[in-house]
């Protein structure tokens, strides 16, 4: 697909095979010039602003095979093999957006949205999709990551602008997930306590450790981008189509790494709005 | 559960005694340790707030939580009631009797009405919030920060299971060159970025969060009952538009204790930016279970006030 002679971007884009072949035509196409980004003007303005130019919106998505795990009535425990199939399925994804940006020859893509649809037709598999816009440096400066690969980031244009101006460059999209089951309480143990208000010491424990792993996971990726730090970490969590006793905690956040110490973001101007 | 309670490092030391997490008789999950150990620093904050909290000289050192499952039965409902008299309640705080003016009884009809504060679901909730609140303050403290800023705090039922879960997030930051907290606890603030600027440019410090919750009960008597209905009750309304006496009085005890509750945390300090929502949750004809909450940033005078620069007036053009 991409043995094209001329395609001399600084790092060869991962494993573009992988790619479809209207995916490559289209990228064709977007590399003569015309760029395509679902970007508003405002954020458009913001990023050229700063010094990059939208290439193209990228994508990559996959559609995932969740396997069974037996869960034990009582038990609260990770469900390692859901864990895995959520985490390689949004990885797949993601890393097929990246090669998507390589082959634009993009340093980064910007405003990435991680989705997970579930369809009809199979109800153990979900699709999970990575949407973004392909950025690159006008000045020529590379911007990629520490793994020679285009930095991804859910930022939008405002967010990406704002980073910039704290000497923070974005490395990448990170995120870390643990399908946990909580277990479900025999009929003594509901007894034992019924008509009391009193804390139940495992629930607690199973839920925050579910946490603290998802948290952990996302920050050993952004260690492995060189990052100094994670901004705007969100944690989500979804029951998806499991029942209420199993949930994915989803940590997900940006790694950015400080290039500068200066602030260069101006003191803010008070200001009052004389719209109603 | 270990039943050692941790080392007792804040002021207050009663949600420690709920039971530590962690077996190893550390306040921490492991993986909460195994986290604070690494390089990066997490920030729960949206882009702009953290811009904002750099230029003001806070350094955001991690994401720090705290959770406390809570047993959760609304057991004051529907064992209290007698048709014949008031039941004691028992549980001290707010309480009022409403008498039936009418001098006849029978099975159906409600002679005795009453309000009363349910002091054990204030209790339990001040429990679950604060045993959360104080374990996100560990984890802070852990990570060598010296306040959170953006703190979320949240309720979460689990589906079937009669438990709620309380949660506590934010971001623990350092103060650039500044000083530790003199008693070692992190303070802790709603808010962020440019509010948070705002609010020591006007020269307050954050101090900590600050929520409760007050809770009252209503079983209605025989007059509450028919006015709730929106029946005709001929001998006390003439269908003239009336209050309902005891609806309202419980309306207005149970943010009068919410407010009380959180005037008695705060000592010499202030409140900012105080939220009050009130819920209100229907039981039976005129029965009903009234919730305040009320959520705000404890806050002390730390300089004199400095007004901030006249604000230049915008207009959009849209």
């Amino acid at each position: 697909m991409s043995d094209s002679p001329e395609d001399t971007t600084d790092a060869a884009p991962v494993a573009a095979q992988d790619l479809p072949e209207g995916a490559s035509r289209r990228l064709q196409e977007l590399e003569q010039g015309l760029f395509t980004s679902d970007l508003s003007v405002n954020e458009f303005l913001l990023i050229k602003e700063v010094g990059f130019h939208p290439l193209g919106l990228v994508m990559g998505s996959s559609i995932y095979h969740t396997g069974i795990q037996t869960r034990r009535w009582g038990q609260s425990q990770e469900l390692t093999k859901l864990t895995e199939a959520m985490y390689n399925a949004r990885e797949l994804a993601m890393t097929r957006m990246e090669e998507e940006a390589a082959e634009l020859g993009a340093d980064g893509v910007v405003g990435v949205r991680l989705d997970v649809n579930y369809y009809e037709w199979g109800k153990d598999a979900a699709e999970f999709i990575a949407v973004g816009t392909a950025v690159k440096a006008e000045s020529g400066q590379s911007y990629r990551n520490k793994l020679g690969k285009p930095f991804t980031s859910d930022l939008s244009g405002q967010d990406f602008w704002t980073i910039m101006q704290t000497g923070h460059v974005p490395q990448g999209l990170v995120m870390g997930t643990c399908v946990y089951h909580i277990a479900h309480r025999g009929i003594g143990q509901t007894l034992g306590s019924a008509g009391q208000n009193v804390e139940l010491p495992n629930f607690t424990q199973a839920l925050y450790e579910a946490r603290e792993l998802a948290m952990t996971r996302m920050q050993d990726e952004a260690n492995g981008l060189g990052a100094s730090g994670i901004v705007g970490v969100r944690l989500e969590e979804k029951s998806h189509q499991w029942g209420s006793h199993t949930i994915e905690f989803l940590s997900l956040g940006t790694a950015v790494v400080k290039t500068s110490d200066d602030v260069t973001l101006p003191k803010p101007t008070t200001i009052i709005s004389l719209d109603n | 559960m270990d039943a050692t309670p941790g080392p007792v490092t804040g002021p207050d030391p009663d949600p420690d005694d709920l039971g530590a997490p962690n077996p190893d008789g550390s306040d921490l999950p492991e993986a909460a340790e195994r986290r604070f150990s690494e390089g990066a620093f997490t920030s729960g904050l949206s882009v702009s707030d953290f811009a904002a909290c750099l230029q003001m000289g806070l350094e955001p050192v991690g994401y720090v939580q705290g959770y406390c499952v809570m047993q959760w039965r609304w057991y004051g409902a529907g064992v209290q009631y007698a048709g014949w008299g008031p039941s004691t309640t028992r549980s001290g705080g707010y309480s009022e009797v409403w008498q039936c003016p009418h001098g006849f009884v029978s099975a159906e009809h409600r002679s005795w009405g009453q309000n009363y504060e349910q002091t054990w679901i204030e209790q339990a909730w001040t429990n679950g919030f604060s045993a959360s609140l104080e374990r996100m303050l560990d984890e802070a403290e852990s990570a060598g920060a010296h306040g959170v800023v953006g703190v979320m705090d949240s309720t979460q039922s689990l589906s079937d299971m009669g438990v709620v879960e309380f949660g506590v997030r934010g971001t623990a930051v350092r103060v650039q060159d500044g000083p530790p907290p003199h008693d070692g606890r992190p303070w802790s603030t709603y808010l962020a970025g440019q509010r948070l600027a705002k609010l020591v440019e006007a020269g307050y410090a954050p101090v900590s969060i600050a929520a409760t919750v007050a809770s009252v009960r209503v079983w209605a008597n025989c007059i509450t009952q028919y006015l709730t209905e929106g029946g005709a009750y001929g001998w006390a309304t003439q269908g003239a538009t009336q209050e309902i006496t005891q609806t309202a009085n419980a309306h207005m005890a149970v943010r009068r204790l919410a407010r009380q509750q959180v005037r008695d945390q705060l000592g010499s300090d202030s409140l900012h930016g105080a939220a009050m929502s009130t819920t209100e949750h229907e039981l039976g004809e005129g029965d009903a279970e009234l919730q305040c909450t009320l959520r705000g940033n404890r806050v002390r005078r730390c300089a004199p006030f400095a007004p901030l620069p006249v604000p230049r007036p915008t207009v959009r053009l849209l």
